[in-house]
């Protein structure tokens, strides 16, 4: 009996390391470069700000949409699925949450989606009690889900931030054209993201 | 040669419609993704066919009314039928809402020939239930095998009696149909379907007319489903066997559940079971015996046939169904339900080997997905059911027109496909006026009020024309509501700016016209709108964000 308690013991001494680089979502090639693993880390949680946040945020899940994972969408029944279409992202597997806008069933419904999916794309009502967000926090890292956090991430603290800026139009002029593309520098921060910029193009 | 079973069918013409409670003498249709499917008989003569989209009927029958499909309702109005035919016959098998097979063997000697039985069904049938389905009359057809009874039930409609094939005629009766009744039945693709034609096969005897092995060469187990079906010789394919009695799942609640959520819960807990046990051995359900049973010894038994085969979606969607139907039972009838569910049983009565379908590199059905299926359910019961949503295309020209968001609980998540929309174009190309991508990402369903000036602080106008009245020049949002009064915020500078785009929907329904112009906008700071101008108000629709 005492022996395998010892043994027990043992082989969570020697059970390999599992390296941040192994448990990586895929991000597509444009944004790839602001990760020192290659990709998204599974249980972080990124911040997306700035004027085109939300096409940045949908720019970063697409490649791992793509690849099966699932997206809860948490009380944000504005994401614009046509542009989300268009970075690549399969609707098939978008499934939206509405909580209204109820902090505490907020903290359950994030929870609860933590079991079932890959990626959250959240937005963070005011108002959350502190002590149940460090236990979601918790729970957010131990599920390995990645939580990106549109907008002011409030109570919730981020592992890193992308922040878009200098957005420039081209194809709209002064009473003619049409919005054809847009270049935004997308700059990364925060305690786990190199600090580096790079720049996304947002086109048809 | 094994010698296809003697099947009767009973079918109720446009089922959805006959469910939303239309009689047939108004015009009106069910859509579901902006086609019909079922219609009544007055939009019939008016030209509406199933399978039409939404403008194209309304251009042929403006004065119809359209509503959304809904398959709970069709489930639950159609218990009646069910039960009828149940007393005639308690052996069968409900397809679909509107359609039932059974057996006819039994009940054909007993009532004296298939003559007999499909007359006392269609009389038993007739005038079932309130004022709405007094003139519905169903089709009853007899033949042998699935697909042959089938379409004598649709002739049967048509030519208004019971239509009998003999013992041995089906392959003679078939040869002679078109093959478009392959589709219609969902036996087969319409690729496949409209290759066929293309060859010169247009009917179901000249595919029958030639070899198997050819068929099988040419266009694999597909083509040989419609082959067998297209011959007569629908028996069961080889490879049906019945299972193992240990395939049986069931789950007795020790705390009866009184809310249908939480029994939907259990079967789908069940249904996933079932599915992934027999998917591992590679074969798929057919035939379904579901049993609920109540605290107080009450059953509800029913089994449902689906020839494609029973995903575990489709399987809880038909635990769903029987249980609504149950509940809404009218007070004293038999087996009314009186207490909460006690035990929930899935018998799969009849498998196949899956050959048609085929699956993804991995199996059909990721981990993924089967614990996001588990993760919304369980979204579900924390919030409620309409909380919990995914998107479904619609269409449209203005962005919060294009996508939907219906419960989850309503969808077959395996079964879908949501558009991977391009450049303005939905699942089926492009739709006219639509804005061009790229699409804005943040799309409002209520519109924020704005204010549009020109150079000199005047609120610009879009004329009739579709002019405006002078360069747009400034924007600036609104906060507050009608009742406490709008305040104006900081008016921002318009750097760019193309428009009007005018739309005009809906002219010949005066509740519903639409008569807007859409604006795409930068400000100098950057930020992209659509705006629209409606009734000599501007709103922003949507945020290039």
């Amino acid at each position: 009996m005492e022996l395998a308690v010892d043994l027990a013991a043992l082989t969570q001494r020697v059970a390999p390391v599992v390296l941040a680089r192994e448990r990586t979502i895929p991000v597509g090639a444009d944004l790839a470069g602001l990760f020192a693993e290659g990709g998204l880390v599974r249980g972080r949680t990124v911040g997306c700000q700035g004027p085109a946040a939300t096409s940045t945020a949908l720019a970063l899940v697409a490649a791992a949409v793509t690849a099966g994972a699932w997206m809860a969408v948490v009380d944000l029944p504005t994401i614009g699925l046509d542009a989300a279409s268009e970075l690549g992202v399969p609707l098939e597997r978008i499934v939206a949450v509405g909580t209204g806008g109820d902090p505490a069933r907020w903290v359950d419904v994030v929870a609860a989606a933590a079991d079932g999916f890959d990626v959250l794309l959240v937005r963070v009502p005011s108002g959350l009690p502190a002590a149940a967000v460090r236990k979601l926090a918790l729970r957010l890292r131990q599920r390995e889900v990645v939580t990106i956090v549109l907008g002011d991430p409030g109570a919730m603290s981020c592992d890193g931030v992308l922040h878009t800026d200098a957005p420039q139009w081209s194809g709209l002029g002064d009473g003619h054209g049409h919005l054809r593309e847009r270049r935004v520098v997308v700059q990364a921060s925060g305690r786990r993201l190199l600090r580096r910029s790079c720049q996304l193009a947002i086109s048809a | 040669m094994d010698i296809p079973q003697r099947i009767v069918t009973v079918w109720f013409p446009d089922w959805p419609v006959v469910a939303a409670g239309f009689p047939v003498d108004v015009a009106a249709a069910v859509m579901s993704a902006n086609r019909v499917v079922a219609r009544t008989a007055a939009a019939a003569t008016d030209g509406v066919v199933v399978g039409q989209r939404r403008r194209q009927t309304q251009r042929r029958c403006p004065h119809i009314t359209l509503i959304d499909h809904d398959a709970d309702r069709d489930a639950r109005e159609f218990e009646p039928m069910v039960r009828a035919v149940a007393e005639i016959s308690p052996r069968l098998d409900v397809v679909e809402p509107g359609w039932i097979t059974l057996r006819a063997l039994g009940p054909s000697r007993y009532f004296g020939g298939d003559a007999p039985l499909a007359d006392r069904l269609a009389d038993r049938l007739t005038g079932i239930g309130g004022a709405e389905t007094a003139s519905l009359i169903p089709g009853v057809g007899v033949a042998d095998g699935r697909f042959a009874s089938s379409i004598a039930a649709r002739l049967a409609v048509r030519q208004g009696h019971p239509v009998i094939v003999e013992a041995g005629e089906s392959p003679a009766f078939c040869a002679e149909l078109p093959i478009g009744w392959l589709q219609t039945l969902g036996e087969s693709d319409p690729e496949l379907i409209e290759l066929f034609a293309r060859l010169g096969l247009r009917r179901l005897g000249d595919l029958a007319a030639l070899s198997a092995v050819d068929v099988l060469g040419r266009f694999g187990h597909p083509g040989v489903h419609a082959h067998r079906l297209a011959s007569g010789a629908d028996t069961r394919p080889s490879s049906t066997t019945d299972p193992a009695p240990e395939r049986r799942l069931d789950q007795v609640l020790d705390d009866p559940a009184a809310q249908s959520s939480a029994v939907v819960f259990v079967a789908k807990q069940l249904a996933d079971e079932l599915a992934g046990s027999l998917g591992a051995d590679g074969r798929v359900c057919t035939r379904l015996v579901v049993l609920l049973e109540s605290e107080h010894g009450e059953r509800s038994e029913r089994s449902w046939y689906r020839s494609a085969g029973l995903t575990a979606s489709a399987m809880v969607e038909r635990v769903r169904w029987q249980l609504d139907a149950w509940i809404g039972l009218p007070r004293g009838s038999d087996q009314e339900l009186t207490g909460g569910i006690a035990l929930v049983r899935l018998t799969p009565d009849e498998v196949r080997a899956d050959e048609g379908s085929q699956l993804g590199l991995w199996g059909g059905q990721t981990e993924a997905d089967r614990r996001a299926a588990r993760a919304i359910a369980r979204l579900s019961t924390l919030t409620s059911q309409d909380a919990v949503t995914v998107p479904v295309w619609r269409g449209g020209r203005l962005p919060a027109d294009r996508y939907e968001w219906v419960p989850a609980a309503m969808v077959d998540l395996d079964q879908r496909a949501v558009s991977r929309a391009v450049s303005g174009s939905g699942p089926t190309g492009p739709w006219p006026g639509a804005l061009p991508s790229p699409s804005p990402a943040t799309v409002f369903a209520d519109p924020h009020p704005v204010e549009v000036l020109d150079e000199h602080g005047e609120s610009l106008r879009v004329t009739g024309r579709g002019m405006v009245s002078a360069r747009p020049a400034m924007l600036r949002l609104l906060t507050g509501d009608d009742a406490s009064g709008w305040r104006r915020g900081r008016p921002r500078p318009i750097v760019a700016w193309a428009g009007p785009w005018p739309v005009e929907e809906r002219w010949w329904e005066p509740e519903r016209h639409r008569r807007l112009a859409r604006f795409q906008v930068v400000t100098d700071d950057h930020d992209g709108y659509l705006v629209v101008a409606e009734h000599q108000r501007w709103w922003i629709s949507a945020r290039y964000d």
